[in-house]
């Protein structure tokens, strides 16, 4: 609660202190500051010190594991601000405040979606989520495609929000309430009502975390959007939302997974699939990524499937994981003026850290041994082995996993081993300070590709 | 009380650090410093190996826990490594030959720039920590992390000169044709965790765990971790890479395709061998495919004249005797084969690497020959390893060669017949290219041959070195024929086998047999030798090769096949053997797939147009069939 | 399919159904009806005038598609977010003595956010017509 009510305020402060303050450094720091303070409120009241006592009723529960993604979400946050925040100045100085006060409603949403407990409230997480995505897709006025990438997102989304109203209408004429818990799903399980508005839930949050066969939005608004905001939404964004669906499926729709798992199974290999296999064919870095992350959700959706422990700790760790190398990523990329892969040619030579430690994001993402990615797919297919059937969907995800390496492995070999040449994006020269900071994402990359229970130890004391 | 191998941990340890000091300080520090540091890393892993290995001889085996690595509900998996005396002995292997090459590449690399320089050693130490980790971990998952690794470093080695466009495919075709394997070892590893809830080798081969396994799992998974070994030990049909990795420096080449890399197919399935003992079915198949791959690969190397290739193909069909061992389930024979094949086979690559070095980087035998007058040390020490890998009496390869083709009789007579083939294609290829690489006259240019000089110190001593273990080390595996109770390999690797001996009945082989049949070949192989021997001196084959020699020198076409199976069915290899039958059959699946994939993805993307209406379109009718399908079909 | 629409097992005789039935076919039926009745009575005479748009009976010029300044939004959308915001007082006034002071505060909360906002729009000059 103390990061819930705290983000709404630091909202606010950042709205005003695009107004106050006039220096784009000035109002990152304060960014940074706050997201600081938003970071060590949401410990404390994980440790137990709540600033305020409000009686939740049935609308919210904030459990360990809520507490726990809502810490690395913000610490994201965070990265992300600190990695790319002086690279959101060429999108508009303007409005550069407002960005951030965006970021910290985002934020705001994600706290209610981690720990809903009412479908109310998570359709108000939701949209509190998306409607700042919607701004920030378009953010870049002038460029025409940021403009359709927005139109895109705006009428897609609000089909998809349309899908969730009625989802939750339906589920609330079956069971006559909105709290999950008062669900009474025993006495009548299958009733048409329950299941039809369990599907259109589904397909709902399909569509958020951009599962096939609802994914047809990503690769254009990913690739349309302003770079540095792409990360944002395909990273945070992405991994919250995967946090409110298992809580939606396993606390709300758990005792019907006979019904829902297999269309989950088939979900997640369509989008495996299709995340994978366009991504090989993709010849722009910035559309690549945008197909990796729908790849990413693929693997990511098995812990929807399985939802035993493992994969709620599998999922956490998948999270971040992946948020992680994913905002280094982009972050790199949000430094350069062209993205296809002829640009990363001979970056090695050029920029060896940054290179180096791109790399490490890039094998993480493939899941290679010793890289937090390895091991969040570990957690993954262990959980599905634990359901002990749908062998053929492991095999499906590792083969899937393999032909990752293909289009990850391309960066690396373009920076590695060709020479720099007439395409070489030019680079903008980083600060120590980014360098810093890109070292220490990578070496906690390696740390829970190590030590996993570095994070996941947080959920039990 | 803990046990003193507890510090096993400083064997990957020494290593790892050279990697970081190298690829961190390789813009500041000299190439002498960068070399040291290099080489003492590896030298100082080595030493602790000594130690540990005469730990393990003296009877202390252990395994060495330091933390839990993955707990994911009931299963725990420990980052442990385990000593014991296999991976003892591969220990000694890595770091000894390591060692000598990470010296030999600091005088072959010098005319790098010192930040090249530093970046190669740096991968050059990773590598050697990858393999040690593969090599001593006490469950499949640290195995897999080193298998990774390794295929991972040998990509960043041969694509090291990446200025040369084809180095870089040969770089990407490693990995690829890597991972397919890699993929199936981790199927195979998810099996098993499934069936018995443990990677932990001592847990997995316990009569306990086994019971829960049918026989049907474990075909299953030894299947899958065979089809892992063929990627990465260069087997029918994932071989091709390995030929084509000859594009990294010599060094690699020596280290990573020759002595250690490819060996980690071996090592694994030596490993898990209660597992394959109990799937004859495998063993068979893994004999077949062995002996295969030994016999396509000599036939290849007949007519090669890259120095490197004909090398390379070699060690393939090395690779494949040390298959056919496994599948006859004569594990000491793979591995002492390993082991002398290690020796011999870094002997031989190291001294084409002081050849190409002398030539200037000339690699075509066609231009060289001669060069005994020029390189004494290179010659000898080339001429040993040439005698060793041919088998003669006395040296090395002699009697772990044996020792395989006698545990193939026991089994079958036409895995021996064709074994000894592959044997006599072996002496005659390798001599062919020794006659003509150092017999005869000089056959380059007047500037190559004003060039021409014996290499300096730091190649010619690990060349000296191992052509002394090429002779000598044979002799800790004298089989039973010749002196009883002499095959002190076998006793020390007896506990790690003892479960397979309980299982396999042995197929005895009366002494007399086995005297006659190593007579016989002994004369036969010492008939092929003096042949080529004399007829490549004198004239050596310049000439382009036609007919079956032409089909040799492209290796078969296999390469052609792999490329255009389905353009161009049936074109030209119309004639050829049987095996090609089957490599095409294999590549027509492998390619059809990957057609499939190709326009599978080119449609995924027509679907993704732009256009809003179609993507809701094809949104609202997915979950209409849904609806449908849920409403109406399911129950 | 027509399960969808069952609320509770326990009334899921089809006869329960009827008078919903009945509603949307009388609904239907009578848009239909008076439909085609409007369209087989009524006179039909075409005149200029009569094709011309109403606007509340203020003369018409151009084309209703030439582009607006976005200021109209602008302001048009800011309306209509701060007149939905008023509507929460109404609630609030029924039920004020119910609400005692824990709903004063919560209501000064309110207002306090929606003041933000206002001052918020004043100082990025969203109000401001002339640039």
């Amino acid at each position: 609660m103390n990061a819930l009510v705290l983000s709404a305020i630091l909202g606010v402060v950042m709205m005003f202190s695009g107004i106050l303050l006039k220096r784009p450094a000035a109002i990152r720091s304060v960014a940074i500051i706050g997201l600081l303070l938003l970071l060590a409120s949401n410990m404390l009241d994980m440790s137990g010190t709540r600033f305020f006592s409000i009686n939740l009723g049935d609308f919210l529960h904030f459990d360990r594991f809520a507490f726990l993604f809502n810490s690395v979400a913000i610490f994201c946050v965070l990265v992300y601000v600190l990695l790319t925040g002086k690279a959101i100045e060429r999108v508009g100085v303007k409005n550069y405040a407002d960005y951030f006060a965006l970021f910290f409603f985002v934020l705001c949403g994600i706290f209610l979606v981690t720990s809903f407990q009412s479908l109310l409230i998570l359709f108000l997480g939701i949209e509190i989520i998306t409607i700042p995505l919607y701004i920030l897709t378009g953010s870049d006025k002038r460029n025409l495609k940021s403009n359709e990438a927005s139109l895109k997102y705006f009428l897609m989304g609000a089909f998809s929000t349309g899908l969730m109203l009625m989802g939750i209408a339906l589920i609330y004429g079956a069971q006559g309430t909105f709290a999950i818990e008062k669900f009474n799903l025993l006495k009548i399980p299958g009733s048409p009502l329950m299941i039809a508005g369990m599907l259109l839930m589904l397909f709902s949050m399909a569509f958020k975390v951009s599962a096939a066969p609802l994914h047809f939005w990503t690769p254009d608004v990913y690739d349309g959007a302003p770079t540095v905001f792409t990360s944002f939404m395909a990273t945070v964004v992405k991994a919250a939302v995967f946090i409110g669906f298992i809580r939606l499926f396993e606390n709300a729709f758990g005792l019907l997974q006979p019904t829902w798992q297999l269309w989950v199974a088939l979900m997640a290999a369509a989008t495996l699939f299709v995340g994978n296999i366009t991504a090989v064919f993709q010849q722009s870095v910035k559309r690549m990524l945008a197909y990796s992350s729908i790849a990413q959700a693929g693997f990511m959706m098995l812990a929807i499937f399985a939802l035993n422990g493992d994969a709620k700790e599998g999922l956490l760790l998948y999270g971040a994981a992946y948020s992680l190398a994913t905002i280094g990523i982009f972050s790199v990329l949000s430094r350069m003026d062209d993205y296809s892969y002829e640009s990363f040619n001979g970056l090695a030579a050029r920029q060896p850290l940054v290179a180096a430690t791109l790399t490490i994001f890039l094998l993480s993402l493939a899941g290679i041994p010793l890289t937090a990615g390895f091991l969040a797919k570990f957690y993954m297919i262990k959980a599905v082995v634990a359901t002990g059937s749908n062998l053929w969907l492991v095999v499906f995800a590792l083969l899937m996993a393999a032909v990752s390496v293909y289009y990850y492995f391309r960066v690396i070999q373009a920076m590695y081993f060709r020479e720099a040449g007439e395409h070489s994006a030019s680079f903008q020269e980083p600060g120590k300070g980014f360098k810093w900071v890109l070292v220490l994402v990578a070496a906690l990359i390696i740390a829970l590709g190590l030590f996993p229970s570095l994070l996941l130890n947080w959920l039990y004391f | 009380m803990k046990n003193a191998l507890q510090l096993a941990y400083l064997i990957p340890l020494f290593p790892l650090l050279g990697f970081l000091l190298n690829g961190l300080g390789r813009k500041y520090f000299s190439k002498s410093l960068i070399g040291t540091i290099g080489s003492g890393a590896i030298l100082a892993s080595f030493a602790v190996s000594l130690w540990v290995f005469f730990q393990v001889k003296s009877g202390n085996t252990h395994v060495a826990h330091y933390f839990n690595f993955i707990s994911v509900g009931d299963l725990k998996i420990p980052f442990a490594f385990q000593i014991d005396q296999l991976s003892s002995l591969f220990l000694l292997i890595i770091t000894g030959i390591g060692f000598l090459i990470h010296l030999y590449s600091t005088a072959y690399m010098h005319d790098e720039k010192p930040e090249h320089f530093g970046r190669y050693f740096a991968y050059l130490n990773l590598f050697v920590f990858s393999m040690l980790l593969l090599v001593m971990g006490a469950n499949f998952v640290i195995m897999f992390i080193g298998w990774e690794g390794v295929g991972l470093c040998s990509y960043l080695l041969i694509g090291f000169w990446f200025r040369k466009e084809e180095y870089n495919k040969a770089a990407s075709k490693a990995f690829i044709m890597n991972r397919i394997g890699d993929l199936a070892f981790l199927i195979a590893l998810f099996w098993l965790i499934n069936k018995t809830g443990t990677v932990t080798f001592l847990e997995v081969f316990s009569a306990e765990s086994l019971s829960k396994l049918s026989d049907r799992d474990i075909t299953v998974i030894t299947a899958l971790l065979f089809v892992g070994a063929t990627g990465k030990s260069a087997q029918i049909p994932l071989y091709t890479w390995l030929p084509d990795a000859m594009a990294g420096p010599t060094p690699v080449s020596a280290l990573i395709h020759a002595a250690t890399m490819v060996t980690a197919g071996i090592y694994m399935i030596a490993r898990s061998n209660v597992l394959y003992s109990m799937a004859p079915a495998v063993m068979t198949v893994i004999a077949i495919v062995g002996l295969a791959t030994a016999l396509l690969a000599a036939t290849i190397a007949l007519k090669q004249n890259d120095i490197k290739k004909v090398l390379a193909y070699s060690t393939v069909s090395q690779l494949g005797y040390m298959f056919l061992a496994l599948g006859t389930g004569s594990y000491v024979a793979a591995v002492f084969h390993v082991m002398t094949h290690a020796f011999f086979k870094a002997l031989m690559f190291l001294g084409s690497g002081s050849v190409i070095h002398a030539m200037g980087g000339e690699q075509d035998i066609r231009k060289m020959g001669g060069l005994s007058k020029y390189m004494k040390i290179t010659n000898i020490t080339f001429l040993v390893g040439c005698l060793a890998i041919a088998g003669i009496p006395g040296l090395s390869g002699f009697f772990s060669k044996d020792e395989i083709l006698a545990g193939a009789f026991a089994t079958s007579p036409v895995f021996y017949a064709i074994g000894l083939f592959t044997a006599l294609l072996t002496a005659f290829y390798m001599f062919r290219l020794y006659a003509t690489t150092f017999r005869g006259s000089f056959r380059g240019t007047h500037e190559q041959e004003h060039h021409l000089h014996e290499s300096p110190a730091a190649m010619t001593i690990p060349l000296i070195v191992l052509a002394v273990l090429s002779i000598v080390g044979g002799y800790v595996g004298v089989p039973e024929f010749i002196a009883a109770g002499a095959h002190s390999l076998k006793d020390f690797l007896y506990p790690v086998f003892e479960p397979s001996y309980k299982i396999l009945q042995e197929h005895h082989v009366s002494h007399e047999t086995e005297w006659g049949l190593t007579i016989g070949s002994t004369i036969a192989i010492l008939a092929v030798v003096i042949y080529a021997w004399t007829r490549f001196s004198k004239k050596p084959d310049l000439a382009e090769p036609q007919g079956l020699g032409k089909v040799l020198a492209n290796k078969w076409y296999v390469d052609e096949i792999y490329d255009a199976v389905i353009v161009k069915p049936l074109n030209k290899l119309g004639a050829l053997l049987n095996n090609i039958v089957e490599t095409k059959v294999i590549d027509g699946i492998v390619n059809g797939v990957g057609r499939l994939v190709n326009y599978g993805g080119r449609q995924l993307r027509w679907v993704q147009s732009g256009q809003v209406g179609l993507y809701v379109l094809l949104m609202v009718l997915s979950m209409i069939v849904i609806f449908v399908l849920q409403f109406f079909f399911r129950k | 399919m027509i399960h969808l629409l069952q609320a509770n097992i326990s009334t899921s005789a089809p006869s329960s159904y009827l008078p919903i039935g009945l509603q949307i076919a009388f609904a239907a039926g009578l848009v239909a009806l008076l439909m085609v009745l409007t369209h087989l009575l009524g006179p039909r005479r075409k005149t200029s005038d009569k094709l011309q748009n109403f606007t509340s009976g203020i003369e018409s010029h151009g084309d209703a598609r030439q582009p607006m300044a976005i200021k109209y939004f602008l302001t048009a959308i800011l309306f209509v977010l701060f007149d939905v915001e008023v509507i929460f007082f109404y609630p609030y006034a029924v039920n004020f003595k119910e609400l005692g002071w824990a709903g004063f505060g919560a209501v000064l909360m309110f207002v306090g956010f929606f003041l933000c906002g206002f001052i918020y729009i004043i100082k990025k000059g969203a109000l401001k017509w002339e640039d």
